[in-house]
């Protein structure tokens, strides 16, 4: 029983591990299997770096491992809030882009880049905070016209969340076309992300996601609850309106910090709890921890597709798992024997 | 127009004070900067004294203690402008849309499209400057410089006179101040020489140049439009309140301009193309069939190539100037 | 005298201007079974999802054991009152173990961490239903009868003295019917619990329930023993439909045929 328990971490986490390995190691600039050798084996044994391999050295901990810990916080943010918004709203096509993140913090990042803010650290940081803020706030947004009296229905939720999103993008899309030359830097933005790149950022966003994530892994249960419906939840002793609310506010705070530096990357909030549901059952309290560590696994995959693929072209990562994503998710949708998995 | 003003006059202020001679305490100074219109005579050769500090289109300080020569540029006009001057052979990486001239092709592509470099390469390359322009973020120049690069933003110039500020400007930086120079002049010559040749026209005829199909036009504050006018144009796209602007077919056919100008040539658009689009053969430059094909680069790029622009603008509103 | 287990008194619900219940007084002791019968709409499942504290009332209280229970805190309230609902759109994937297991909630933490007398007691409920060959098939691939089961075994796991069903034998096949009406009548007489039933079938209502109330366009129109409420006069008038009213054959209970 024991072992049934822990082998769904081990495989997850050996996945990511294996994951987080390639990532260091291929990039677009190729370095061969025995320069790693030799790099990590100095590293190991305490001995200077040789001159020739300094610069590979610099690549792969200056660039390739901020990067891919960024992909790995990034995807853990969305596979674990994707999971929580599917559960939340008993709802197989939820995604956490769902009652208007995304689309917030577009119009938050959008509406920053429009104002030239001198170069220095507070113009660095004037649209990712813009984003998430943005975000925070069209969710509350949402949340309050949703809401009647001591109840957040759900179909409230996602009605309202459909049309804030449907407003937001459309002003998005007007500040774009009316830009002065922003536009580029605005979609460059909205399909992947900033270019910034380093352990600044992977800070900043850090504490949100600690406690987003943290959350939310411990609402397992009640999201377990939440699958009989409000009504069955509410009689089983679950106070569901605090619960739904506060699983709302965590599962959006991940999103939020997540996208305001990465930009909009789709797909990996909706597939990947399903993978994870196909492969080792639909309790929450599994599915959630399960989900993150997947999360961060497929994106930091993703991720390498899109630095590689067409060097020395990068590829906005959103676009990449849209497309490895979904071909994947069919394979392992056929080759599930549970029909009724959901 | 006024936003767009106040940061044109601070980059400009910025470009001079830069081209200014820099107050070195112990080094004596020997570069004279001609005066822009005075034709070339024979000077001492001009020689940039390093250490160099100056200040970029982002307002950052950035020092050189020699002309570098492991150069990555990002993009294609700052690639142009190098090559202009001569710097050709010490630029190790350009952008993918380089393409000008020949020899840069050749040179290693490190990204750019979508806003993406790829930074690896970049690093590989141990350049000892990255020359950004103004179609790259700010964000991008952080990231860079936080691996430690040495990066220079060339602020987009603004007219003519500021693009000879940022050839002189890269020319001083490169070691080949005097052909920036020399380049400069001949340019100078080339536009004083087109104003001469239409210093007669009284008509300024109306003009459509379409950077997209959709269809789009260049909107006031570009170089298009500021071309246009110099060749002895008006740009339809004048009135609009965008520099990349959406236009109405009706505003269009109301305004009926004398002639369009296809810069979204590349991309598959010509006369047969036009011709066919539902409604447009209400415009008489469709009836009489003035419609041209035009290499958009060469008003796009803020490089020495906008001359070339300029010229060929020219002949194609005012043929009668060129006979 | 009884204990009142469950009282509700003077109880009224409505939306808007509209009143759907009105004025509801019921009791139901320890150790009996209330069936609550009465025309679709009448407001049977709104009576029960009132008194467990789902809809907000206009007037009147409910008092569980002599506390008042719809100001109880949500885990003292799973503590007191289960609810049996109807056996449609349950989440297919748990297993039915999983399932009876969540009827625990309110002895558990927050995370949900269950101990072996948890477990004894679900694997207790699941024998009370005869359900426990179930155990480890997903919900979605039971057929309602069992999907009913496990149902009553999640509400038995809760172990609470009172026990709301929803008409729970709505679809289900006859043999399912009476055995699950059978099992209830058991836990209300042999467990003591105190059991409130919405049913649309009024034979059922009569052979297994110890006390009969018949609801009408949100009125309580009477309470009593099945003999009591169900006369011909009661059923065709709240039913628009004449009926006849026989004696059963087994029982001293009434058998209610419709037509004339």
């Amino acid at each position: 029983m024991t072992k049934r328990r822990i082998l769904p971490y081990l495989v997850n986490l050996a996945l990511l591990l294996a994951a987080v390995t390639l990532s260091l190691a291929i990039g677009s600039v190729v370095i061969s299997p025995s320069q790693l050798w030799q790099m990590v084996s100095g590293w190991l044994k305490g001995i200077p770096m040789p001159k020739e391999l300094e610069t590979f050295a610099f690549i792969i901990s200056d660039i390739r491992l901020p990067r891919t810990v960024l992909m790995l916080l990034t995807g853990a943010a969305l596979g674990g809030s994707g999971t929580a918004y599917q559960g939340l709203f008993r709802n197989p096509l939820a995604d956490p882009y769902l009652i208007g993140v995304a689309s917030g913090a577009g119009l938050g990042a959008v509406i920053a880049m429009s104002i030239h803010w001198p170069y220095s650290l507070w113009g660095m940081l004037a649209v990712p905070l813009s984003a998430f803020l943005a975000a925070m706030l069209t969710v509350l947004l949402v949340y309050s016209v949703a809401r009647i009296g001591r109840v957040v229905p759900t179909t409230n939720l996602i009605l309202s969340g459909v049309a804030f999103s449907a407003f937001a993008t459309a002003l998005t899309s007007y500040l774009i076309i009316s830009s002065q030359g922003e536009v580029r830097r605005a979609l460059a933005w909205l399909m992947g992300g900033s270019s910034q790149n380093n352990w600044l950022i992977i800070l900043a966003i850090l504490p949100y996601l600690v406690l987003g994530l943290g959350s939310l892994l411990i609402s397992g249960h009640a999201l377990n609850l939440l699958q009989f419906g409000d009504d069955q939840a509410q009689q089983l002793g679950l106070p569901v309106t605090r619960t739904k609310t506060v699983l709302l506010l965590a599962a959006s705070l991940s999103t939020a910090a997540a996208v305001a530096f990465s930009g909009i990357i789709g797909f990996i909030g909706l597939i990947v709890p399903h993978v994870m549901r196909i492969w080792w059952g639909a309790d929450y309290r599994r599915l959630l921890p399960l989900s993150m560590l997947a999360g961060g696994g497929f994106l930091i995959l993703a991720d390498i597709l899109a630095r590689t693929l067409m060097r020395p072209q990068d590829l906005p990562v959103g676009i990449v798992t849209a497309l490895a994503g979904a071909p994947f998710f069919l394979w392992v949708l056929r080759r599930s024997k549970n029909q009724g998995y959901w | 127009m006024f936003r767009k003003l106040i940061p044109a006059i601070i980059t400009l202020t910025l470009l001079l004070a830069a081209c200014a001679p820099a107050a070195t305490p112990t080094a004596v100074n020997t570069q004279a900067l001609p005066s822009l219109t005075e034709t070339l005579t024979p000077t001492p050769t001009q020689v940039t004294v390093f250490p160099l500090t100056l200040t970029d289109g982002l307002g950052r300080k950035v020092e050189f203690s020699a002309a570098p020569q492991r150069i990555v540029s990002l993009t294609p006009s700052g690639t142009e402008v190098l090559f202009a001057v001569g710097a050709g052979s010490q630029v190790v990486g350009r952008d993918t849309f380089s393409d000008y001239p020949d020899a840069a092709k050749s040179v290693t592509d490190i990204g750019g499209s979508m806003g993406k470099y790829d930074s690896e390469a970049i690093v590989n390359l141990k350049p000892d400057l990255v020359l950004a322009g103004g179609i790259n973020p700010q964000e991008l120049v952080s990231s860079l410089e936080n691996l430690g690069l040495k990066v220079y933003f060339l602020a987009n110039p603004l007219t003519l006179e500021n693009m000879y500020a940022n050839l002189e400007l890269v020319g001083k930086v490169t070691g080949h101040l005097d052909s920036a120079t020399t380049l400069v002049t001949s340019l100078n010559e080339r536009v004083a020489t087109v104003d001469a040749k239409l210093a007669g026209v009284t008509e300024k005829p109306l003009v459509y140049y379409e950077l997209d199909a959709t269809p789009y036009t260049a909107g006031p504050g570009t170089f298009i439009d500021l071309l246009i006018q110099r060749a002895g144009g008006t740009n339809f796209g004048s009135s609009m309140s965008s520099a990349w602007a959406q236009i109405s077919l009706e505003q269009l056919v109301v305004a009926d301009p004398a002639m369009i100008i296809l810069g979204d040539a590349a991309y598959g658009e010509s006369a047969t193309t036009v011709a066919a689009r539902q409604g447009w053969s209400a415009l008489t430059a469709v009836k009489d069939g003035k419609i041209f094909s035009f290499d958009d680069n060469l008003v796009s790029r803020p490089g020495p190539r906008l001359v070339d622009g300029l010229e060929q603008l020219a002949r194609l509103i005012h043929p009668e100037a060129f006979k | 005298m009884a204990i009142r287990a469950l009282s509700i008194v003077n109880l009224s619900v409505g939306y808007g201007d509209r009143l759907v219940l009105q004025d509801i007084t019921l009791q139901v002791p320890r150790g009996s079974l209330l069936a609550l019968i009465g025309p679709n709409g009448a407001g049977k499942s709104t009576l029960i999802r009132a008194a467990s504290g789902l809809l907000p009332l206009r007037t009147g209280s409910v008092h569980t054991n002599g506390d008042d229970f719809l100001h109880l805190p949500s885990m003292q309230r799973a503590r007191c009152m289960a609810v049996v609902p109807q056996a449609i759109s349950l989440p297919p994937a748990f297993t039915a173990w999983e399932t009876v297991l969540m009827g625990r909630t309110p002895y558990l933490n927050f995370l949900g961490q269950t101990s072996p007398a948890d477990e004894e007691t679900v694997r207790h409920a699941l024998r009370r239903v005869d359900a426990l060959d179930l155990a480890d098939r997903r919900v979605g691939e039971l057929s309602g009868g069992e999907q009913q089961r496990v149902l009553l075994a999640r509400a038995l796991a809760q172990s609470t003295p009172i026990l709301l069903l929803d008409e729970p034998t709505a679809h289900l096949d006859l043999q399912y019917q009476v055995a699950l009406m059978k099992t209830v009548r058991q836990l209300a007489h042999e467990d003591n619990l105190a059991i409130l039933v919405a049913l649309h079938d009024l034979n059922l209502a009569s052979r297994y329930s110890d006390q009969v109330a018949l609801l009408v366009n949100g009125k309580l129109e009477v309470t009593g023993t099945p003999s009591e409420v169900l006369t011909s006069e009661r059923i065709s008038q709240a039913y628009h439909l004449p009926v006849q009213v026989l004696s059963h054959p087994n029982k001293d209970v009434p058998l209610i045929l419709p037509g004339e």
